[in-house]
């Protein structure tokens, strides 16, 4: 039997029992959700087409892409990394890589610096930075590609801090900085993060767009360790962005001349409540032949600069749907891809966001209206890791556009107490299944896409013209990643390049529709994307089954044209009002 | 927390064919108390575990498939919906929850169909909500700007309601109203996020300094006419053990939300700690009638009356304590004691 139990000792036992407890949040500096991946259904059984190799080491690409001390990050502006540029520098028609670089705060480390590797045409590149002029270290952070003085070679510009640089491209394989020459010096330091050409009033000339993340001083800010509020999941971490000081992004007029006058004011750009801009892309969203741009905004409202046409800008972000999830609540928005993942013949958008969080999936409904189809769409099932760069792509060449991510902690000393949010971790692969829905597959398409990093910037291309799409990937103090894609099934697909003439060299701002048997898919020429990053800009269509297919180009100076019955497995040139100019079968 | 509660209650609705083993009541009483404590994994553990104890208990299905849908496992959450429904009958809860899931699923014409017959009778406050964001998925938007006015009027201080209202008057070209509830849209979302950082700031401090200073900081938590911040606040002070301070705010808030299970059951909590037994029988009382399944406040109001001595009125509440936990060895402990006095007498 058991002992008599007075009502004091009872009271005791029952006096713990106590209040609802609350889960009171951590106030990690980032916003997330907080939310478990949903579970995931039974795997479709569907062959994939694409197997990625990592051969960045066998192509030449060895150096490491230093950004701060390796195994820990104190200040916010040595966890956020940056972009990786494909461009044709030198008009070859083979795509070159250029890497940015971080530094450490300790000072200058030997090799740290912009890389440029030049393709020698048989899967291998050489280093050709300091050839070209471009040997610099410092903390750069985005990169947009574009022919600005409309001279027939690609310049590059770079976002950074404390300053951000332009090179122009002399035409001959070497590059000037022209930085203050065109007007784009700014007084003062300023974290210039996501920047973008864009020919916002249709003059023919690149105009440059350039988000700000927030103020930051290392003898301002306190480092990890110092400041008891910056703290993630028990583990002190590095401050912000939230408690520090947002930025207001900045646009700039091309005046033809080679020189730029600040219309951040005059444009309505400037009148935006400040906020944590990252990735900032641009692109006709609503058709009406002016671009948009889109800032991804890190824990405050992304942005959405609607153009008006006339020279100004309305930010119609919360109306548009792109500036908060479903639930009417801001993300860490890192990267933004860009693509037509439900071939509707409109331009859709993927921004990626923290851990514990989704990547938000945005589908375009017309009229600058996007509903965040993520849950629905099967998204769900991965919110393990911090998400950056990304794309809406078509990897396996079935024609239907899938999506891709890169994954990577900005805390890394998180990982000791907690393994399960680990430093480095996989990319992230969903194929699109054709029906609204994707699938993550972890496993069936090649082993470099489990390998783990923590990476940063990507883009797309095809570096080796073999007719897929492969993947350049930033690192954080590792070597870069190059997955090379190796696609099989026999896919059909279809490369187009354009040329402007009216219309800026670059063609950047142009729309491609193309029709390939049952689907019409739209793709528009981008001077940036991803995560700071900047892909090929020859688009490229998977075209399944469909051996030929219908091209509608849409030019930004507003001229159409339109291509019947182009035959599948080439890249074809259209020159703006010249028509097709050039055709090549890759390989043969 | 309302749509957890009228689950709670939904339960008692279903439960025409209540199969009482000990057994099943254990592990829905746990499942219940888990899914409070916001841990749906384990919840469905317990809730799996009575279905599997009862398959023909509609209740443990509809428990389990509530907490499915929490944990976004929609197809099982469905199959365990429509079981409730084969053992059951149709309801108003069922309807609601498939018509949800359909709109998960993106099938906005049964969504409609589902979420419109029970739009009168709706036995959630967000039933308006789903139905007109149901109606703007499937691009009736005119329709949707109805339900979704409605629910904004249902739910005037809920950030989501007001966003996607703005957003439906954007896509209907009616601007000066999007822009009108976009304006409240983020009035509402600083203030929510305002709240967020002073619970955030009011719990440090109460973690971090002494309570002469903590109190400085948790007086900002202090709105007269917030029933669930002053619960918040309520309860942070409860947890840092100064139920004298706790006091004052949950009063407050039962003065202003008298269906607050929640502040019912802490102003019940403070005043047992107190060891103000008399005062906290009433509020332990209405906690326990607006949440019969809670664990906690029926055991507490058992101990209170058991404490007051009025043991005529413990023993079945500590009966019923009992049935939700049966592993609590001092409860059956006191059980015994009091049915052997009752049986002296």
């Amino acid at each position: 039997m058991a002992p008599f139990l007075n009502r004091r000792e009872f009271l005791a036992g029952v006096a713990a029992m106590s209040m609802g407890g609350i889960a009171v949040a951590q106030d990690s500096g980032m916003a997330t959700r907080g939310i478990k991946p949903q579970p995931r259904g039974k795997p479709s059984g569907l062959p994939f087409h694409a197997r990625f190799t990592d051969v960045a080491a066998q192509a030449g690409l060895r150096a490491p892409i230093i950004y701060g001390p390796p195994d820990r990050m104190d200040y916010i502006l040595e966890s956020m990394g940056c972009g990786v540029a494909f461009l044709d520098y030198d008009n070859d028609g083979w795509l070159d890589i250029f890497l940015l670089s971080g530094t450490r705060r300790e000072g200058p480390v030997e090799g740290a610096t912009n890389r440029l590797y030049k393709n020698n045409r048989d899967g291998t590149f050489s280093d050709v930075t300091a050839k070209a002029g471009l040997v610099r270290q410092g903390w750069a952070c985005g990169v947009t590609v574009g022919d600005f003085n409309n001279d027939g070679f690609d310049d590059i510009f770079i976002s950074g801090w404390p300053q951000n640089i332009l090179y122009r491209n002399n035409g001959d394989c070497t590059f000037t900085d022209v930085t203050e020459k065109a007007g784009l010096l700014h007084s003062g330091k300023r974290w210039g993060t996501g920047c973008t050409w864009v020919d916002y009033d249709r003059d023919g000339r690149l105009d440059l767009f350039v988000s700000n993340y927030l103020v930051f001083d290392f003898d301002k800010i306190p480092p990890a360790g110092k400041d008891p509020r910056c703290d993630y999941k028990g583990v002190p971490v590095n401050c912000g962005p939230r408690g520090l000081v947002p930025e207001r992004p900045m646009l700039y007029h091309n005046n033809g001349d080679g020189t730029f006058t600040d219309v951040t004011a005059r444009s309505g750009v400037g009148a935006v409540p400040a906020g944590f801009g990252l990735t900032a892309v641009a692109a006709d969203l609503d058709t009406d032949g002016w671009q948009e741009i889109y800032v991804a905004c890190d824990s405050t409202p992304s942005l959405l600069f609607h153009n008006r046409g006339d020279g100004t800008f309305a930010e119609l972000g919360l109306q548009s749907g792109l500036a908060v999830n479903e639930d009417g609540s801001e993300q860490a928005g890192m990267g933004i891809a860009i693509g037509d993942f439900d071939l509707d013949g409109r331009l859709d958008a993927l921004k990626t966001h923290f851990a514990e969080d989704t990547v938000a999936l945005y589908r375009n409904t017309g009229h600058l209206g996007f509903d965040d189809v993520t849950m629905r769409s099967g998204l769900g099932v991965e919110t393990r890791y911090v998400s950056w760069g990304d794309g809406i792509v078509d990897l396996d060449n079935d024609g239907l556009p899938d999506l891709f991510w890169v994954t990577g902690s900005v805390f890394p000393e998180v990982e000791r107490k907690h393994p399960e949010f680990p430093h480095k971790s996989p990319r992230i692969l969903f194929r699109n299944l054709g029906n609204g829905r994707f699938e993550e597959l972890l496993d069936e398409a090649g082993p470099a896409l489990a390998e783990p990093h923590a990476s940063r910037g990507v883009a797309f291309g095809d570096f080796d013209n073999d007719g897929d799409l492969d993947i350049l990937i930033m690192n954080m103090n590792e070597p870069p990643s190059l997955l090379r894609n190796d696609v099989s099934g026999g896919g059909h697909w279809l490369k187009v390049k354009l040329a402007g003439t009216r219309s800026n060299k670059s063609a950047i701002g142009s729309v491609v529709t193309v029709t390939y048997g049952e689907h019409r898919q739209v793709q528009a020429v981008m001077a940036a994307s991803s995560y700071l990053s900047c892909g090929d800009r020859r688009l490229h269509f998977g075209l399944g089954k469909a051996e030929t297919a219908e091209i509608e180009i849409a030019w930004p100076t507003g001229v159409r044209e339109s291509f019947k019955a182009i035959p599948s497995n080439q890249l074809i040139t259209v020159k703006e009002g010249a028509g097709i100019v050039a055709r090549e079968r890759f390989g043969a | 927390m309302m749509r957890m509660v009228a689950a709670l209650m939904a339960v008692v609705l279903v439960s025409g064919a209540t199969a009482q083993q000990s057994g099943v009541e254990a592990h829905l009483g746990r499942g219940t108390q888990l899914m409070q404590d916001n841990l749906f994994e384990a919840a469905a553990g317990e809730f799996e575990q009575a279905v599997a104890a009862s398959p023909k208990d509609p209740r443990a299905h509809y428990q389990f498939a509530v907490c499915l849908l929490a944990l976004g496992r929609n197809d099982e959450a469905r199959s365990q919906f429509e079981q409730v429904q084969k053992l059951a009958g149709d309801s108003p809860y069922l309807e609601y929850y498939l018509g949800r899931l359909d709109l998960l699923s993106n099938d906005y014409a049964s969504a409609i169909k589902r979420l419109g017959s029970v739009a009168d009778k709706s036995p959630f406050p967000d039933g308006d909500f789903h139905l007109g964001v149901a109606y703007v998925s499937s691009g009736d938007v005119a329709d949707g700007i109805k339900w979704l006015e409605r629910a904004a009027k249902q739910s005037p201080n809920d950030y989501r309601v007001h966003y996607r209202l703005g957003r439906a008057y954007s896509s209907a070209g009616r601007d000066q109203e999007a822009a009108r509830e976009l304006e409240l849209y983020a009035r509402l979302r600083d203030e929510h996020k305002n709240k967020e950082k002073d619970v955030r700031d009011c719990a440090g401090a109460l973690q971090t300094q002494p309570l002469p200073a903590a109190r400085e900081v948790c007086r900002r938590m202090f709105d007269p006419n917030d029933p669930e911040k002053l619960t918040l606040l309520g309860q942070l002070y409860g947890d840092a053990g100064a139920f004298d301070d706790a006091l004052n705010p949950l009063k407050r808030a039962v003065q202003l939300d008298p269906k607050s299970f929640d502040a019912w059951h802490n102003l019940g909590v403070t005043y047992f700690r107190l060891q103000r037994y008399a005062e906290a029988r009433q509020p332990l009382e209405t906690a326990v009638q607006l949440r019969p399944e809670f664990y906690g406040s029926v055991v507490l109001l058992g101990a209170t009356l058991y404490m007051l001595g009025d043991d005529a009125a413990a023993l079945p509440v500590l009966e019923q304590a009992h049935r939700l936990n049966p592993s609590d060895a001092q409860t059956t402990q006191v059980l015994e004691q009091l049915r052997a006095k009752q049986q002296r007498k």
